[in-house]
């Protein structure tokens, strides 16, 4: 067997390797959604069969109903989205101007303030949250959303960060020759940065909006029964009058709660990959 | 037009009686107020007050019955067998979960990156679990792992019947690694790759052209290359591993009533934090528990950056150029 012939052989192994590997990664990694899309038609009689019966006899599409009879599902759903909504805005209207100055401005301090980002960037969260809880509450602000509203006014590292790298990239002469026109700072940045920052705005807003609408320790720490979000609400388990819990409703609520997030993805999947990878943000 | 420019900003500096550069200076903090208002109110200051609590004897309500306790706090944790415990389990979360996450993640980076069919499907389906809020995913997660009810132990009786292995109870730490895995695998294989496709296609051709095999390749070029981007994850994954609350959380219901504790299997750091805080209103002690934490943390990153200096490629031509 000649060299050729080696080398070939390998190259056919190794590819073959690599496509089992996809499709075995591919195949776990859908296991657990199958099973909650196949849970949420089942009849909740079939879930506690034993042994384990794998698909229902007939879809129970009915269960998708009883999400919205059972629970005031789309209230709090409207207000999760109103709230999660105002915080994107804020947030986006926020780190913009931020990255804007890091990315345009080289003045006294303005080096020491980007360390501070960077800095930031690997401050544990939970450091700071349980903190700001232990402020808000004795300010009575808890079981309102000014905790969301006021954080959302202050902006975060992470999109500063990512807004001062897209704002690098701009070419200066754009901003050079609304200079000459006599443009100050904050016409060049609403007429010149923003409306050519679509892409990133747009991965920024769905970051945040998918941060509130995913958020479970804030609305559980801060909130109350009567003005929870969604995350909470699909924590608890879903009971029936006669106090029995249904496994098969509650996954039917919860297909409902993730489609809105799987939908935006699939709108700006390109946008938000990209975004991932200049954060670095993980889960 | 570069006379022009001069021009037209001086006119703008004399009408507001400033100098260019002044001009600059207070845009800039113009344009950095709002974060600079929340890094100062809703951090430093929130962390100075956590500091003070730590300090103290607090209770979450009564400020009249407050009183200094020095570092008694800090010195009754390193006494205190749960801390011990629960440190102890956040190790074995994070060395459990983190290799197994950057093993995972980079091998499918390393494989997507070759000229592979389907490419953007399974780039796509790899990343759905990210999109998945963390709730959504437990949910789905408890039923699947669920010990009498479960798929998973159902397929897993098909071999072995009547299968009935605990994944929420006593193999807690293993089913919440299946979670965490597959809910961030898809996040470590995008900033794999992109680190990946940096990597100069030249610098592989000519390695191949010199007779090296796959294999050579990865152990010499690809590798180093990517020790930076490795060096990057093992950062992140090791601050949100210290840091893991939502899981065990959520798990198990936790929710703020009293009695509902996790299994000890997956009694992390933070549950024990939380515990103290929200159930047992001990919020003197449990910010104390946080200050070690945050010290803890930075130590660790601190170890990890020394580290750095033996294995991470820094040759490399620095991105952007801009710091």
């Amino acid at each position: 067997m000649n060299y050729q012939m080696q080398a070939r052989l390998t190259k056919r192994f190794n590819r073959l390797l690599g496509y089992t590997i996809l499709i075995v990664v591919a195949i776990l990694i859908t296991i657990p959604i199958a099973s909650l899309l196949v849970t949420s038609i089942k009849q909740d009689s079939e879930y506690n069969a034993y042994p384990i019966r794998i698909l229902p006899k007939v879809a129970q599409w009915v269960n998708y109903f009883r999400v919205f009879s059972m629970t005031p599902f789309v209230q709090v759903a409207w207000r999760t989205f109103l709230l999660g909504f105002t915080v994107a805005v804020l947030t986006t209207v926020t780190s913009a101007m931020g990255g804007y100055a890091f990315a345009r401005f080289r003045v006294a301090g303005s080096g020491k303030l980007f360390t501070i980002i960077i800095a930031l960037l690997i401050v544990p969260e939970i450091v700071l949250l349980i903190p700001q809880f232990i402020l808000f509450a004795r300010l009575h602000l808890t079981n309102t959303y000014w905790p969301w509203i006021l954080g959302a006014l202050g902006g975060s590292p992470f999109y500063i960060f990512m807004f001062r790298q897209f704002f690098l990239s701009f070419p200066r002469e754009l901003e050079e020759a609304a200079e000459v026109d006599g443009c100050g700072p904050f016409r060049i940045f609403l007429q010149i940065f923003l409306p050519n920052a679509k892409p990133v705005l747009a991965t920024v807003m769905i970051f945040c909006f998918g941060g509130v609408w995913g958020d479970y320790l804030r609305p559980l720490i801060y909130l109350s029964e009567s003005n929870t979000l969604l995350g909470v609400k699909m924590a608890k388990a879903f009971v029936n009058p006669q106090g029995v819990t249904l496994n098969t409703v509650s996954m039917a609520a919860n297909v409902i709660y993730i489609l809105p997030l799987i939908v935006l993805f699939f709108l700006a999947q390109k946008h938000i990959l990209r975004g991932v990878v200049t954060s670095g943000l993980k889960g | 037009m570069v006379r022009d420019m001069t021009l037209g900003s001086r006119a703008i500096a004399k009408r507001r009686g400033m100098t260019r550069q002044q001009r600059r200076t207070l845009s800039f903090y113009t344009f950095i107020l709002p974060w600079l208002l929340g890094f100062i109110f809703l951090g430093i200051i929130p962390l100075v007050i956590g500091f003070l609590t730590s300090l103290t004897n607090y209770d979450g309500i009564n400020i009249a019955t407050i009183k200094f306790m020095g570092a008694a706090n800090y010195l009754r944790a390193f006494k205190d067998p749960d801390v011990i415990f629960s440190l102890g389990r956040t190790l074995i979360w994070m060395l459990l979960n983190l290799p197994i996450w950057l093993v995972m993640s980079f091998t499918l980076a390393l494989i997507l990156n070759q000229d592979v069919k389907g490419r953007g499907i399974f780039r796509t389906l790899y990343y759905l679990p990210s999109v998945v809020p963390t709730v959504a995913a437990i949910t789905a997660w408890k039923v699947f792992l669920d010990k009498n009810n479960g798929l998973l132990n159902g397929a897993i009786s098909l071999f072995r019947p009547g299968t009935a292995i605990g994944w929420l109870s006593s193999y807690a730490m293993q089913g919440m690694t299946m979670i965490a895995v597959w809910g961030g695998l898809g996040v470590g294989m995008i900033i794999f790759l992109a680190g990946l496709q940096g990597i100069p296609e030249e610098l592989i051709e000519a390695a191949k052209i010199d007779g090296a095999n796959t294999f050579q390749v990865f152990r010499h070029i690809t590798l180093p290359l990517m020790t930076p981007v490795l060096f990057f994850q093992l950062v992140m994954g090791l601050i949100s591993s210290f840091q893991q609350l939502n899981l065990p959380l959520i798990l198990t219901n936790v929710g703020l009533s009293q009695g509902q504790v996790p299994p000890r299997a997956i009694y992390l750091y933070m549950i024990h934090d939380y515990q103290q805080i929200f159930v047992s209103s001990r919020y003197g002690y449990g910010t104390a528990l946080l200050w070690i934490l945050f010290v803890g943390v930075i130590l660790l990153t601190a170890l990890v950056f020394w580290s750095g200096n033996f294995w991470v490629y820094s040759d490399a031509p620095k991105e952007g150029g801009q710091k």
